[in-house]
């Protein structure tokens, strides 16, 4: 990384960049592994800072308004899924080179709606570099385009892609096939928070409409 | 100062949806970082959106959270500075001033084991630049002070500050990684 780049992730920590340069970095953040890294060294340099900061109790009722606006309970298949989905490790430079070419924009789990156009990305991880497939969320015609990069599936099983909306028990979208496959969201479906996973299953698929193997891939769509 | 380890695994339980735990988390570090919100914020009605806001979002984001990202609590408070910065930059903000005392109060701030080293080396790095590059540091680092504010301060022209302040960044970025 050069100085320059190292020394605007500086000032963007500090807080002296002004709205626009800041809302420019924060993009520029959400496509930069490197950069993101350079934004954490400045956070822990400068964190003693704080130190000195006397704490205040905040006003009593502030953390009812707070929960008030949390969203809705989450079931245990949720929370299964979602121990995987925190596995999920930065997708590898040859990766993104590889889903650029295909006309991706390959974000680590931090996405943001390029322009207008309303299309997410997510790289679904087994926790390796390289991402086993990639998905990719037009809101406009809600479809789902994914595409295996090195899906590997077991002798006599299928893999399942599922779609876990905020809030709710997983969906099944299909099975993963070796080329590119595309898929409906459900309807309904809110990609905001969503998690998207695989699973090992019987093939076919699995046979109860919910998911019955191990999560072998998971990753998750969040807007900053 | 803050239990580190339980801040992390309430962390790792509220990215699981545990609204108990994220009460717990909410209880134990409320406070600071309402202290932190209160210092950049303009008023005490905005350090509260922010604190609102800062929780709505570490409530999100829990689930991207890894040690790599840093201590827990740091990891909150930089949440919360950056909603302070995101609504000052965004209106107009006046605050008060905010003198040298910064390096004795690192000095004799509380906290835990681990971080002591940490703080005793950005106070010697501090203590290397001279005294308004350091004052402009802590002011937009604490208080969230603009190039327009501290240039204000200090009479001098913004871009004078913006220079000051990538170099002492520079400067500071050598000194710390040289001796961490």
């Amino acid at each position: 990384m050069n100085d320059e780049d190292d020394t605007r992730a500086a000032e963007y920590v500090l807080g002296t960049l002004d709205r626009d340069e800041r809302a420019a970095f924060e993009r520029a953040l959400a496509l930069s592994p490197q950069l993101r890294g350079a934004v954490l060294a400045w956070e822990k340099r400068l964190a003693p800072l704080l130190d000195s900061t006397p704490a205040v109790a905040p006003p009593p009722a502030l953390i009812d308004r707070i929960e008030a606006a949390l969203p809705a309970g989450q079931g245990e298949t949720i929370v299964a899924l979602r121990r995987a989905a925190q596995r999920w490790r930065r997708v590898a430079l040859a990766a993104s080179a590889l889903a650029a070419a295909l006309g991706f924009v390959v974000v680590d789990r931090v996405l943001r709606p390029p322009q207008a156009s309303g299309t997410y990305v997510a790289a679904i991880n087994r926790g390796g570099d390289r991402p086993a497939l990639i998905v990719r969320v037009d809101l406009a015609t809600g479809m789902v385009f994914v595409r295996p990069v090195a899906a590997e599936t077991p002798a006599g099983k299928s893999l399942e892609l599922w779609y876990i909306g905020r809030g709710a028990a997983p969906k099944s979208m299909g099975l993963v096939a070796t080329g590119a496959e595309r898929l409906a969201l459900p309807r309904g479906a809110d990609v905001e928070q969503a998690t998207f996973a695989v699973t090992i299953e019987p093939e076919g698929g699995s046979p109860t409409g919910g998911p019955t193997g191990p999560v072998v891939y998971s990753g998750q769509l969040v807007r900053e | 100062m803050l239990d580190r380890p339980e801040a992390a695994r309430l962390i790792a339980a509220v990215a699981q949806g545990d609204r108990a735990a994220f009460r717990r988390l909410y209880a134990l570090t409320a406070p600071k970082l309402f202290g932190v919100a209160l210092r950049m914020a303009p008023d005490r009605a905005a350090a509260e959106d922010v604190l609102q806001d800062a929780f709505l979002r570490i409530w999100t984001k829990a689930v991207t959270y890894s040690p790599e990202a840093g201590e827990p609590v740091a990891w909150m408070a930089a949440i919360v500075r950056h909603r302070a910065i995101d609504l000052l930059r965004s209106r107009a903000a006046r605050g008060r001033e905010e003198g040298d005392e910064a390096l004795e109060r690192i000095a004799a701030a509380d906290r835990v084991d681990g971080q002591v080293a940490d703080a005793a080396i950005l106070r010697r790095c501090l203590g290397e630049l001279d005294e308004i590059a350091r004052s402009c540091v802590v002011a937009a680092y604490c208080e969230g002070r603009s190039r327009e504010e501290l240039a204000a301060r200090y009479g001098a022209p913004v871009n004078t500050i913006k220079t000051r302040l990538r170099r002492s960044l520079a400067a500071l970025r050598a000194c710390v990684d040289q001796n961490g």
